[in-house]
């Protein structure tokens, strides 16, 4: 009977008997083994995984989310500032009083900074 | 991270999150493995060793986690997996079959053929992440290749024109 084990290890790029692989590879169940371990090396690989792309689908939309919130926060704060900007009195000039109040007491200056 | 740490990040990201992604069947769940793997050899001394022992110490690190993961979900209930598996569209079969074969698996088995199939690690390496002999895990590969020949027959025979097709359009 025909050892296979020589097809995996040949797969495998690992050190094998080029005579055992030659009397493997002569068997047509040996040849149907080779291809059929390509095959299932292919199904085994995760890039065939659908559930890879849930993942990036479920960040795309939280991506897009902050972004949107973001973008609303800078447009508040430079929109608040500019219709401040026109509504009000430029901040160089200091604002008009609208009332005067004068206390009934006299100050006098006294030594080391004291206020009597 | 130390700049060892770093390295071995660049270089086996991708392959252990490979290898990650078919042992436990989900992606997420792979990448947050994988960022575990990290964290712990990040908070240790990296051995002075070859590469290939790195990566096989990489890879044992990874597989401790694996079956610890493995032992959390026994302990959770069956449900989740039941809903998932009954609103499975048509096109998700190839994939869950796969995902069932492997789950099907020892736990050796299943690790030594990933390690091989998937991350793309040697025998000697495969040996001394499993605990094993180089030997030991030549008649493993086979054995679980056999193995999983037989239960994704179908599968298999499908795809067999197509990855035909491939290769000998890459000649």
């Amino acid at each position: 009977m025909v050892n296979h084990e020589v097809i995996s290890a040949f797969l495998d790029n690992e050190t094998f008997d080029p005579q055992a692989l030659s009397d493997a590879l002569a068997d047509p169940e040996g040849r149907a083994l080779l291809i059929d371990l390509l095959t299932l090396r292919r199904l085994a690989q995760p890039d065939e995984m659908d559930s890879a792309q849930p993942s990036g689908r479920a960040r795309a939309p939280r991506m897009r989310r902050l972004a949107a919130i973001a973008a609303a926060l800078t447009l508040a704060v430079v929109g608040g500032y500019q219709l401040g900007e026109r509504a009000g009195v430029p901040a160089t000039d200091p604002p008009a009083p609208t009332r005067v109040v004068t206390s009934a007491t006299t100050w006098q200056e006294v030594a080391q900074g004291g206020v009597r | 991270m130390s700049a060892d740490a770093e390295a071995l990040f660049a270089d086996h990201y991708q392959p252990l999150v490979r290898y990650l992604c078919r042992a436990v069947g989900q992606t997420d769940d792979a990448r947050d493995l994988a960022q575990d793997v990290f964290l712990r050899i990040s908070r240790t001394v990296v051995p002075e060793a070859s590469r290939a022992e790195l990566r096989a110490w990489l890879f044992r690190i990874a597989r401790n986690l694996v079956i610890d993961y493995h032992r959390s979900r026994q302990r959770t209930p069956p449900s989740i997996a039941a809903t998932a598996e009954a609103e499975r569209p048509p096109s998700q079969d190839v994939v869950a079959a796969v995902n069932e074969a492997l789950a099907a698996l020892g736990d050796v088995d299943r690790d030594v053929f990933l390690m091989r199939e998937v991350a793309g690690l040697g025998y000697d390496e495969i040996a001394k992440a499993c605990d094993l002999t180089p030997d030991a895990v030549r008649s493993r590969i086979h054995r679980t290749r056999l193995r999983l020949r037989a239960d994704l027959a179908a599968p298999i025979a499908t795809h067999r024109t197509s990855t035909m097709r491939q290769s000998g359009r890459r000649q």
